[in-house]
């Protein structure tokens, strides 16, 4: 009896040992395998919004871009403050640089989450699959062109995602190249998406056509340039907004005259550790008065500071200066407000993106102001299409119509010139109506006075940035650098 | 023929001569004259023999006079008795003080300390005892060769980070801890006091746990009654405070006004301090901020057992306040634990466990920019702590992270809160006289409670701690994990000289967990909760990510071990295990280790010596696992954060999270260890020696990876890859002496010394580095690891003195043209003539050459008393606390500066202007060496004869004080400051100090 007993407990034994099989280790992920998604429509629009995400890490491009120009200084704390802002804003910056390598990493990010749909566009059908596919090409020709603007010839991937053990191998494209795919993604995008989306913040083909007349303006092709902008200006549902002083307060965002516009909320928090994750607009925390007390504006770091030169190129009686620059001593005095000067202090802010009171002020607050970007205004299109007639000896009659409005707008004298005269005209024009807005440096590189304009600047090297060392080496040190870093 | 009859007669004879069989009784005492129950009592050569009853006492019928009884007890000296008559014996057992019988627990299964081939250290409950430490780890740092422990804060409750024999990989290197067999991460949910034993695996033979072994593995058996003991009832408790061990010597309001003064002029700029006269002393903002803090414990242990079952019972309570924050830092933990093991039958044992822990753990913001302490270093002493009004005032002009520490103290809500149940079953069953199998069952089921309440709170314009929308967030953690282990043993033993043991077995983990959370803004003042907040979120669906996580391994181990006489040892071991960590293709490894050993003191040229008592010879090999890495690295999962905002609302999609690497494997570590155990001088002086050579190869790290893969999106992440090669050498030495001088008088002494070399050889390719930690604001991390250099090397710009004058600042390369004359001269290390990143070199590490410790203890009569050093040599530490403003406070050393040629060639000017002095520099990076009297104890002991009428058997009071004094040359609070990150550890951002203990207490046992 107490045999059979043993037996039985040593049966029990094997059985347990046994009982496990590798079977056991098999366990599925609870989160999604991107290798297994793209089975509804919902999945595609999940996959776009991650996409979509990475324009909000732009706010960097656009603070870099203006203080890199002769509009603005760097300021912050002091002289270490950010050294890699520093640096660009005196020229001196070097292939070590960890804000070129965020612009780096974050546009290939937006890349690579746009490629990601894109190498699944043939999964699954459903019915508006068009618009989806247009909003990523758009993304990719967006980030793509934010890449070139900045480094020149970089590695391009066209419907795939890069892979984990691919990104030894990859060579530079030329420029060239690159343009070539982005016309292709934004004549596809303008082709299929609507001027008005059901959602704000949705890519339009209004938005898909202003950046193509970009993308051409900027290989100085200017009759496609001129045909794809006339054609947005004649047909788009766009407009100048008559007010100018309200272009740039948060109730005014989305308005008629912005053709593409990068949104930001206060509803979610964020920290330092993570920038590009905050859903707030971080250069206007960066740009904001700093140890400010006082009405209408919130305190912030003091950095992209206009200069006087910029203030000067005001014309008397513009009144897009008060809108653009904000005379913090002259503020202060009439409000009764107290602010500490940081670095390089001008006395002068950035209004257009400067923090605002009136948020939520989710923390960290000054990493989470709602402010829009407006990517995109109707101005600026504008703006290119008369440059674009002008330039490309097309029509100055038509190029000096769409100066003036934009003069006029701004309670000036419509002009009347021509020829370089009218060229001239319009990239003063677009210096103070765009003040703030990132396009200053890109502006000058693209139309080669830039080393007449910012002090420091070589001819020759610093029409693009060097690419982050780090980047170089991580990629299978196959590439070389760009020319004079 | 004649021959035998010969024999036969003597037979007779013998017999007859002492043939006359007798009642033996007795009774048996260890030294103090307490019984001693369950005592083997065997007449020799026979199998009649007794058990010692509750009171030690026995009897035994029907034994020949002149018979030997064997007296033999666990820890206790075996005790040969000839007995001549029936008188009454009493016999007295000596404690076993050389421990040869000692055992050793080495994974499922435990093997006598003299029959170990590996490199394992055993830390004892009388240690633990003695100690009186809040937390387990802290009984381990110092006392066990190749054990570092580091305390990531002085804060009650505070994590520690355990290394085992040095830092191997930049990734998480905790060892593998089991408590009996139950995998426990988190140690603070443990009594100290239930700890039988702490054993330390360090080399191949924790080849046993294969893919988890590569860190090392920590071995934890808790207390259980003992067999024919009667209920005994035991009573520990202590009170006492704790206080800061030093303040950091900072400037007063006038020299604080001068200084500023100085510095503003300068910079070109108006000094703020017009009249220095009235400024005074102003405010110590370290006195506003330290405080005494009690401490509380009590403790209760009844256990006792039958002679078929044992059980133990305990139930402890402990709360503690901090020197930073008082009640805003309080730990408070609530264990109960039972323990009931019996003999279901004679060959099938039952055994089990089951304890529940409840703590709750209040949070500061510590060792950061900005914690409390960073706060009351930096902050003005200009600035009272409250203005006329009655409210805290605020830090204007202090940069933004500065602010009142006191307002941000008081403004702090943040508790966890942690519930823990824990338990165990196994049966163990005997059978065909060499065969055990056992089935053990170990589970763990926790609850991790989180509650942060941030009120609307201005410090100052432009700080980053302004909260202007009030935040409430309330944190639901589960996890549960099981571990299943059953094995086949077989032991025996052929012609007394062949040993043989086998172990078959196979083990299963499975560990799973869910997070839960909400958010919510607008929170009623009153009653600060979820329920009275707005707009609330669930932190982790919102995303739509699934926050689970379920990972598990499947284990097959065996082990032979064989010895010849006890004299030649070998053991080896293999291991598969398959990890759910791996892709399909590198799911299972194979781990084999083995280990040799020889007794070498039992050989005939030896064995006679009185000298040498003891000598054992051991090598161990082995290849041991770590698996230590975040769940599905081989896939690519939708896990990163893909949100945007559309309608002015969030909108939430998805993104990749960590770039997949399908290629992962387990990391593979060579251990490779000789050592020597030998006992000289009549066992009263133990020395244990090791070499040791780790050399970590496909190192599991999460390097730099090109942004071509979409590294930078938000929540995306570098794959795991494996990448590296770290190898870890050393010595451990240690030597104890210990004499029983008297029988009055007992006395020991350890050392214990470590001495690791640590070197990275290769990161993800030639000239590849992983950089870390923090220095000041914006500037690069500081910390490498990095080919030819140890892990975590600090690296930055070597300083040769300072300017004295234009004329030197001319005449040298200068990192920019803003350096004047009072400024730290950087080398040019590469002399190219500019000072620029490629001059920044290693100025440091934190990692110790060598670490001891140093126990002394000694009984007298009635007393004990016993002291413990510990010692770090050789670490850097790098001073980070200040915060460099034009407006903070500084450091004393301040008052040193250079002020003109030739003042002083040490430390630089003060200047608002811009300059480069802040930039991680040697300068910054101090010797972190220290040596520190951890513990002194003083107790004394009633005896037996004091209580004769009561119940209670025995009453200790003790003194004793922790951390007493330091020995260090570093300036900052605590030389022990380190976040415990192999790469950024030892920057000590205003460290929460270690706090100086003074205690007292009683053992009172029933």
């Amino acid at each position: 009896m107490k045999n059979i007993y043993n037996k039985n407990i040593l049966l029990i034994l094997l059985a347990l040992m046994l009982s496990c099989s590798d079977d056991f280790i098999e366990v599925a992920s609870q989160d999604e395998n991107s290798e297994e998604f793209f089975n509804s429509e919902a999945d595609y629009q999940k996959a776009l919004i991650g996409a979509y995400d990475l324009l909000q890490s732009t706010y960097l491009n656009v603070m870099l871009g203006e203080i890199a120009s002769d509009n603005t200084l760097a300021g912050g704390e002091s002289a270490t403050d950010v050294p890699g802002i520093q640096e660009v804003d005196d020229m001196v910056h070097t292939p070590l640089n960890a804000q070129l390598r965020d612009i780096w990493n974050w546009m290939f990010a937006g890349v690579n989450r746009a490629n990601f749909i894109l190498e699944f566009q043939d999964k699954t059908d459903f019915s508006g699959k068009e618009g989806v596919i247009a909003q990523a090409r758009f993304l990719r020709a967006y980030y793509y062109f934010e890449l070139v603007k900045w480094f020149g010839d970089v590695p391009l991937a066209v419907d795939k995602r890069i892979q984990f053990g691919e990104q030894f191998s990859l060579e530079r494209t030329s420029k060239g190249q690159i343009y070539a795919q982005m016309e292709e993604d934004l004549v596809f995008a303008s082709a299929n998406l609507p001027y008005v989306q059901n959602e704000t913040g949705r890519i339009t083909k209004g938005a898909a056509q202003a950046l193509l007349g970009k993308v051409y303006l900027y290989q100085e092709k200017f009759s496609e340039a001129a045909t794809v902008l006339e054609d947005l200006i004649n047909n788009g549902p766009y407009a100048l907004l008559t007010d100018y002083s309200t272009m740039f307060e948060n109730d005014n965002e989305n308005n008629i005259e912005s053709v593409f516009e990068v949104q930001y909320t206060d509803k979610e928090g964020a920290g330092f550790g993570c920038l590009q994750c905050s859903e707030g607009n971080v250069a206007v925390g960066f740009n904001g008065i700093r140890n400010y007390s006082g009405p209408v504006f919130d305190s912030g770091f003091s950095f992209n500071v206009p200069t006087q030169e910029v203030v000067d190129a005001f014309e008397e009686g513009d009144i897009r200066l008060d809108t653009a620059i904000l005379d913090i001593d002259a503020w202060a005095e009439a409000n009764n407000a107290s602010f500490s000067t940081g670095y390089e202090h001008t006395g002068y802010f950035n209004r257009k993106y400067i923090a605002r009171k009136g948020d939520l002020n989710t923390g960290d607050a000054n990493l989470t102001n709602p402010n829009n970007y407006r990517a995109i205004r109707f101005a600026d299109v504008l703006l290119m299409a008369a440059e674009a007639l002008n330039r490309g000896g097309i029509s100055d009659t038509r190029a000096l119509t769409y100066l003036n409005r934009v003069r006029t707008r701004a309670t000036l004298d419509a002009l009347d010139v021509t020829g370089t005269e009218l060229t001239n005209a319009i990239y003063q024009e677009r210096r103070v109506e765009l003040v703030g807005e990132g396009h200053r440096f890109f502006d000058l590189v693209r139309t080669g006075r830039a080393a007449q304009e910012i002090n420091g600047f070589v001819a020759g090297k610093h029409e693009v940035f060097p690419i982050p060392l780090i980047e170089i080496e991580l990629a299978g040190n196959i590439w070389e650098q760009n020319p004079g870093y | 023929m004649r021959q035998k009859l010969f024999k036969m007669l003597m037979l007779l004879c013998f017999s007859y001569a002492s043939g006359q069989n007798i009642e033996i009784s007795g009774n048996v005492q260890d030294n103090s004259g307490f019984p001693i129950p369950g005592v083997n009592v065997i007449v020799k050569n026979t199998t009649k023999g007794a058990v010692t009853d509750f009171d030690g006492n026995f009897t035994i019928v029907d034994v020949p006079t002149g018979s030997i009884l064997v007296f033999s007890y666990i820890g206790y000296v075996t005790k040969e008795v000839t007995v001549n008559n029936s008188d009454k014996l009493t016999v007295t057992m000596e404690e076993d003080l050389a421990k040869l019988d000692e055992v050793v627990v080495i994974g499922y299964g435990a093997q006598k300390k003299k029959e170990v081939t590996g490199a394992v250290s055993v830390v004892s409950s009388e240690t633990i005892e003695a100690l009186k430490p809040t937390r387990v780890e802290q009984a381990l740092q110092g006392q066990v060769a190749g054990v570092n422990i580091t305390s990531q804060s002085g804060s009650p409750g505070g994590n520690t980070t355990i290394s085992i024999r040095g830092v191997s990989t930049n990734g998480d290197s905790r060892p593998l801890i089991l408590v009996d067999g139950n995998v426990i991460e988190d140690l603070s949910v443990i009594n100290p006091n239930d700890i039988a034993s702490v054993n330390v695996l360090k080399d191949a033979t924790a080849g046993i746990y294969g893919v988890r072994a590569a860190n090392g593995v920590i071995l934890i058996t808790t207390k259980t009654g003992r067999k024919e003991q009667p209920l005994t009832i035991e009573y520990d408790m202590y009170v006492g405070f704790q206080e800061t061990t030093r303040k950091i010597p900072v400037l007063n309001a006038s020299e604080y006004g001068a200084l500023v003064n100085e510095a503003f002029a300068a910079g070109g700029e108006t000094p703020p301090f017009s009249d220095l006269s009235q400024l005074g002393v102003g405010t110590d903002w370290q006195d506003e901020v330290f405080e005494k803090a009690p401490i509380i414990n009590h403790g209760i242990t009844f256990k006792g057992g039958n002679e078929k079952s044992t059980y133990a019972f305990n139930s402890s309570f402990i709360t503690q306040d901090g020197i930073v924050g008082g009640s805003k830092s309080n730990f408070t933990r609530f264990t109960q634990r039972a323990s009931y093991n019996v003999d279901l039958l004679d060959n099938l044992k039952f055994t089990s466990g089951l304890f529940l822990t409840r703590s709750s753990k209040r949070n500061l913001v510590e060792s950061a920019l900005g914690s409390v302490l960073f706060n009351a270093l930096n902050m003005a002493p200009t600035i009272p702590v409250i203005d006329e009004e009655g409210r805290f005032t605020i830090a204007e002009g202090l940069g933004n992270e500065v602010i009142n520490p006191i307002a941000q103290t008081v403004n702090t809500n943040d508790l966890t809160k942690t519930l823990r149940l824990s338990g165990n079953a196994g049966l163990g069953y005997t059978f065909l006289d060499h065969f055990t199998a056992q089935a053990n069952i170990q589970f763990n089921y926790s609850e991790v409670d989180g509650y942060v309440y941030r009120p609307i709170q201005n410090y100052g314009s432009g700080k980053v701690f302004n909260v202007d929308r009030s935040e409430v967030v309330e944190r639901l953690d589960y996890y549960r994990d099981y571990t299943f282990d059953a094995f086949v043993k077989y032991e025996n033993s052929f012609n007394d000289t062949h040993n043989v043991k086998a172990l078959l077995g196979t083990s299963v983990f499975r560990t799973k967990g869910v997070f839960t959370g909400l958010r919510g803004f607008d929170v009623d003042t009153t009653a600060p909760n979820i329920d009275n907040a707005d707009e609330v979120e669930d932190i982790n669906q919102a995303r739509g990510f699934d926050p689970r996580f379920d990972s598990r391994l499947l284990s097959y181990f065996t082990r032979l071990q064989y010895d010849y006489k006890g004299k030649y040892l070998f053991s080896a071991v293999i291991r598969r295990d398959g990890s759910t960590k791996f892709g399909p293709e590198n799911r299972f490894g194979y781990f084999p280790s083995g280990s040799i050993g020889w007794v070498a003191s039992d050989e005939d040229f030896l064995s006679g010596s009185n000298t040498l008592n003891f000598l054992k010879l051991r090598a161990s090999y082995g290849i041991l696992g770590n698996d230590r890495i975040r769940d599905f690295g081989f896939i690519s999962l939708l896990n990163g954060e893909g949100t945007y905002v559309f309608n002015n609302e969030l909108a939430f999609g998805l993104g990749t999270g960590a770039v997949s690497n399908p290629e992962i494997r387990w990391e593979k570590q060579k251990t490779l260890n000789i050592g020597f155990d030998m006992r000289l001088f009549n066992n009263k002086v133990d020395i244990t020696a090791d070499y040791f050579q780790k050399r970590t190869e496909d190192l599991l790290v999460v390097p730099q990876v090109s942004g071509l893969l979409g590294v930078g999106a938000p929540g995306a992440s570098a794959p795991t890859v494996n990448a590296g090669i770290v190898d870890n050498k050393g010595i451990e030495f240690a030597i104890g002496y210990s004499d029983n001088i008297s029988d009055d008088f007992k006395f020991s002494i350890k050392y214990n010394v470590t001495a690791i070399q640590n070197e990275v050889i290769s990161v993800s390719g030639d000239g590849d580095f992983i950089a870390g930690g923090s220095f000041g604001v914006g500037q690069d991390p500081p910390a490498r690891m990095e080919a030819g250099f140890p892990i975590g090397y600090f690296r930055g710009f070597k300083t040769n003195g300072i300017y004295q004058n234009q004329a030197q600042v001319d005449a040298s390369p200068t990192i920019n043209d803003r350096v004047q004359p009072g400024d730290l001269i950087f080398v040019d290390t590469d002399g190219d003539g500019d000072i620029d990143d490629d001059d920044r070199v290693n100025i440091g590490d934190p990692i110790p050459d060598a670490t001891m410790g140093l126990n002394i203890s000694f009984d007298y009569k009635g007393f004990d008393f016993a002291a413990y050093a510990f010692a770090s040599v050789g670490n850097e530490i790098v001073r980070n606390y200040e915060r460099n403003q034009n407006l903070t406070n500084r450091p004393r050393y301040f008052l040193d500066r250079w002020t003109g040629e030739g003042s002083t060639n040490s430390d630089p000017r003060v200047t608002t202007g811009a300059n480069s002095n802040i930039l991680f520099s040697d300068y910054f990076v101090e010797d972190g060496s220290f040596i520190r009297l951890q513990n002194i104890q003083l107790g004394y002991t009633f005896g037996e004869e004091v209580f004769e009428n009561s119940k209670i058997s025995k009453l200790r009071l003790y003194v004793t004080a922790s951390n007493l004094f330091t020995l260090t040359e570093y300036r900052g609070y605590d030389p022990t400051a380190s976040s415990g990150d192999p790469i950024g550890g030892g920057i000590d951002q205003g460290f929460y100090p270690n706090p100086k203990t003074f205690l007292f207490g009683l053992n009172l046992k029933l």
